[in-house]
């Protein structure tokens, strides 16, 4: 293995050694990665960073059982190590009826913009600089501020070659910044953050993302307790988002078909009020999860998850299409897992502030982790950044409040998705509205 | 790689680097996933490469590659000094380092039974008869079972400009069993695991009984369950929920970076009574065979107990050289490194509250009406507000003193300061298994935590129902 060998070279040799050594089914991932970051502490430089380094993964099958190596760095000693230790384990794994193949070549047009040679181009001068903007556009806000947070950028290329014939190249950039905000005043502490990212430096702000987490760290300071009750739970972009996106992630068919899924027998039934539907589309032209394919090589089209309140589609990989005796969604990841891409929830018709604005009881959540239990459903999540609502107006900023529900009794009591949203590369973030959650204080 | 390391410290010196410290890492990993009868995924992963740290004037500037070659080890070095040179403009809080005592020493923790000693063939076997212990306690309620193992070494070598050269060879094993059970109208999970530092020993050691058994009751008794309520509470908090007490909401504030930084809800709370008398919390890197214990830390420490509250006093934070340096504090041995491509940031190990003198019986007797929490699943912090929050897999109602009803997994929320000070039992048992990887700045570490029962007043549950 040399230099000038292209990973899909490298790839396409590591396919062939591991049929010869006994692969019924066999695909190989392998690219390189550099990376750059600043971190920012005490409102200045603390360090900066970089890295390198080069992976490749191989996937094997026989009688349906799977073997897996992977392996930093290109010696060709352990490359070749790692083919052979793939197919022992494979041999050595239980065979499994269920697994019926790996994907045949679809061949696409690459997603356009996924590089960006500014992004690629870019050195540690310009990383400080960017971190810079953000400490002198912090400190311009409130000149105390506590700013921390990081900058960071990373470019890649890889190639998949599989025993099927699917030979794809890909590359790729990112940056993005995030910082995070604390103020004290005696006894009081306001502390927020936000980020920015992207595949291509024209779309991002990045020299400002700091001035939002000082003006959420002033607008969190003040923070009361409250009492128990039941009331509205309006989820701004960023909390949405991620409830969002753990409902779909749900929606991962291996789940499912093994039974551990709150949303087993739930397909083509309503789990939602016909307010929601999300869209993941992995074909979004610079979207941070965009590709023309998935890690296993599979052609990525639009799918429609929730439509109207009814679960309308599973997410599929090679495996689980095949025990199902239908078509891979294209969600399938190298190792063998399922991943959602950029997900579209459809925006409604009253705007964000519309939907507060008729709110007389309840939270107003900027973010938070409401991770509902994979089996059960169960939602018992704190209120980490979120405001009491009275009569549609923000009252104060909430502390020691937690929330809980069944995700499945939550959705159909979901009433209002806005009208305007959060946008960034591959994501779309409304403002949601649920009716009637149980919210536990300390007040009282 | 003692001698690329060497070489590499010596030419970071020449070239104008106050400190430097290089670190090669070779790692080999395997693991097996067993799920409803069949070994079905089973992987390896071999990693190696170098770091290398450079304190130049005021700032740090870090490099790593994949490989030990000498050629891409010096590329690092050159792009260490030149990314420390171009930030050191803007640095506002100089970087430093504490002045330790050379120490060359090799140490190697070879395990009862290596990783590559045990044939897959047998680690399956043994995989297969948890999972089978399991579905016989389940029957037909267990929808999906699921059992998963991993070990790995790891062969690290420092040196560092000030003289220190450390060889070490450490190995890591953790198992868990997952069992899924249903009744038609709802599934719950049951989870059981272990993980020592070691190898696959743990498989001799760890029974069917008490990982696949275990799991399955856990999710049959959740079946029966009814959801907790919601609102604030005084809560007993079982050993594994002490553990995630002293874990987030403390041992995270306790990391001397975020105190430095300004973040932690402790800077300048050093020789404050901040725990109600008799609370006292550790972190322990050097007890044998616990999943988060190591022989040096990634700085070249050598590992030793620290205490962090003595009595319910704060007396002690986690220091790494640096921030020892800065606090003019003694280095405690707690900078760690998830591999070579990353630089040590103080961590915790094994976090754990000291036993107390309360029996569990007079806990719970003094209680009219409150909730025992079991089974710690997972927490996060968030040390600038002080707030933390826990989640437990399983709970129970405490009326009249007596257990009650089952509940199922909730979340507590609480503040640090306020939850410390309203302690007002610790209990006179102890356990420590609560084996898992805690995440900080991007870097994954192995820590366990513990403690005795403890009694806890106003609590904030986030139940499903209303008080």
């Amino acid at each position: 293995m040399t230099q000038s060998e292209s990973y899909l070279d490298i790839c396409t040799v590591c396919v062939k050694k591991a049929v010869a050594l006994g692969a019924e089914w066999c695909d190989v991932d392998a690219g390189a990665t550099r990376d750059i970051s600043v971190t920012i502490e005490k409102s200045g430089i603390k360090a900066a960073d970089a890295g390198q380094g080069e992976d490749l993964a191989i996937r094997v099958y026989v009688r349906g059982g799977m073997g897996y190596a992977a392996v930093s760095g290109r010696d060709k000693k352990d490359v070749d190590e790692a083919v052979a230790r793939a197919v022992a384990l494979a041999k050595e794994a239980t065979p499994d009826p269920d697994f019926q193949r790996l994907p045949a070549p679809d061949p696409a047009p690459e997603v356009d913009g996924l590089y960006d040679d500014a992004v690629a181009g870019m050195g540690v001068e310009d990383v400080v600089r960017i971190a810079v903007s953000n400490i002198q556009a912090a400190k311009a806000l409130v000149g105390d501020v506590n700013l921390s947070g990081s900058v960071g950028l990373s470019v890649g290329e890889g190639a998949l070659a599989t025993s099927t014939g699917i030979a794809l190249e890909a590359r790729g950039t990112s940056i993005e910044a995030v910082f995070e905000a604390l103020i004290r005043r005696g006894d009081d502490t306001g502390y927020y953050y936000d980020f920015d990212f992207g595949r291509f430096r024209e779309d991002t702000s990045l020299d400002r993302v700091s001035e939002e987490a000082v003006r959420g760290a002033l607008r969190f300071m003040g923070a009361k307790r409250i009492a128990s009750g039941r009331m509205a739970l309006v989820l701004g972009p960023l909390a949405s988002y991620g409830l969002l996106g753990a409902i779909v992630s749900a929606a991962n068919a291996e789940s499912v078909q093994r039974g551990r899924s709150y949303l087993v027998g739930k397909l083509g039934r309503k789990i939602a009020s016909d307010k929601l539907t999300i869209v993941d589309n992995g074909l979004v032209p610079r979207g941070m999860r965009s590709g023309a394919h998935d890690g296993e090589g599979t052609r990525r089209h639009p799918l429609t998850i929730i439509e109207g309140g009814a679960l309308a589609s599973l997410l599929h990989n090679s495996y689980t299409a095949g025990k199902a005796g239908t078509k891979s969604t294209g969600h399938g990841t190298h190792s063998g897992g399922i991943s959602p891409t950029n997900l579209y929830p459809a925006l409604g018709h009253e705007t964000s502030a519309e939907i507060l604005r008729d709110v007389k009881e309840g939270i107003y959540l900027e973010s938070g982790e409401i991770r509902p239990d994979p089996a059960s459903g169960d939602i018992s999540a704190s209120i980490d950044f979120g405001f009491y609502v009275r009569d549609g107006q923000i009252v104060h900023p909430v502390e020691s409040a937690m929330l809980g529900g069944s995700v499945l009794d939550l959705l159909p009591r979901l009433d209002a998705v806005s009208s305007d949203a959060r946008l960034e590369p591959g994501a779309v973030m409304p403002t949601i509205r649920i009716q009637d959650v149980q919210v536990a204080g300390a007040e009282g | 790689m003692e001698d690329l390391a060497r070489y590499v410290c010596d030419q970071a010196r020449k070239r104008g680097a106050t400190f430097a410290d290089v670190r090669t890492v070779h790692r080999r990993a395997e693991s097996i996933l067993v799920q409803d009868g069949r070994a079905d995924k089973l992987s390896a992963g071999v990693d190696r490469g170098i770091g290398v740290r450079v304190l130049v004037g005021r700032c740090w500037g870090f490099a790593s590659a994949d490989s030990l070659e000498k050629a891409r080890a010096t590329q690092c070095l050159d792009d260490a000094l030149a990314l420390a040179r171009a930030s050191e403009q803007f640095v506002t809080d100089p970087a430093m380092i504490a002045h330790v005592a050379p120490i060359q020493a090799e140490d190697r923790r070879e395990p009862e039974i290596p990783p590559a000693a045990m044939p897959v063939r047998d680690k399956i076997a043994r995989l297969l008869e948890y999972e089978r212990a399991g579905r016989a306690e389940g029957g037909r309620a267990i929808v999906n079972s699921l059992v998963s193992y991993s070990d790995g070494q790891r062969e690290e070598v420092l040196a560092n400009t000030a003289g220190t050269l450390i060889k070490t060879t450490s190995s890591r094993a953790v198992c868990t069993c997952l069992m899924v059970a249903g009744d038609g109208a709802m599934l719950q999970r049951g989870v059981e695991n272990r993980g020592i530092a070691g190898g696959a020993e743990i498989l001799k050691r760890t029974t069917p009984e008490e990982l696949g058994q275990r799991a399955a009751r856990k999710a049959l008794e959740l079946l029966r369950a009814k959801p907790a309520p919601a609102g604030r509470f005084t809560v007993i908090f079982h050993p594994s929920i002490t553990g995630l007490l002293v874990h987030e909401a403390l041992g995270h504030n306790a990391e001397a970076d975020a105190v430095w930084a300004g973040e932690s809800i402790l800077e300048n709370r050093l020789g404050d009574l901040l725990a109600a008398a008799g609370v006292s919390i550790y972190d322990d890197s050097s007890i044998p065979g616990e999943f988060g214990s190591y022989g040096y830390d990634s700085e070249g420490t050598p590992s030793r107990r620290r205490t962090i509250i003595d009595n319910g006093k704060l007396v002690g934070f986690l220091h790494s050289l640096e921030t020892a340096a800065k606090f003019s504090a003694e280095p405690t041995g707690s900078a760690r490194a998830e591999s070579y491509d990353c630089r040590p940031i103080p961590r915790m190990t094994n976090t754990f509250m000291g036993r107390g003198t309360v029996p569990f019986e007079k806990m719970i007797g003094g209680l009219d009406r409150g909730i025992y929490l079991e089974d710690g699943h997972w927490g996060y912090v968030f040390v600038q507000k002080g707030q933390f929050i826990c989640h437990a897999g399983r709970a129970h109602m405490i009326e009249g003193g007596r257990l009650g009803e089952p509940l199922r997994n909730v979340s507590i929320s609480s503040m640090t300061l306020d939850t410390l000070k309203h302690i007002d039992a610790v209990g006179d048992d102890f356990e420590m298994r609560m084996p898992g990887m805690c995440g900080k700045q991007g870097q994954s570490a192995a820590t366990d935590c513990g403690g005795p029962h403890v009694r806890v007043q106003e609590v904030v549950v986030g139940g499903q129902g209303g008080e």
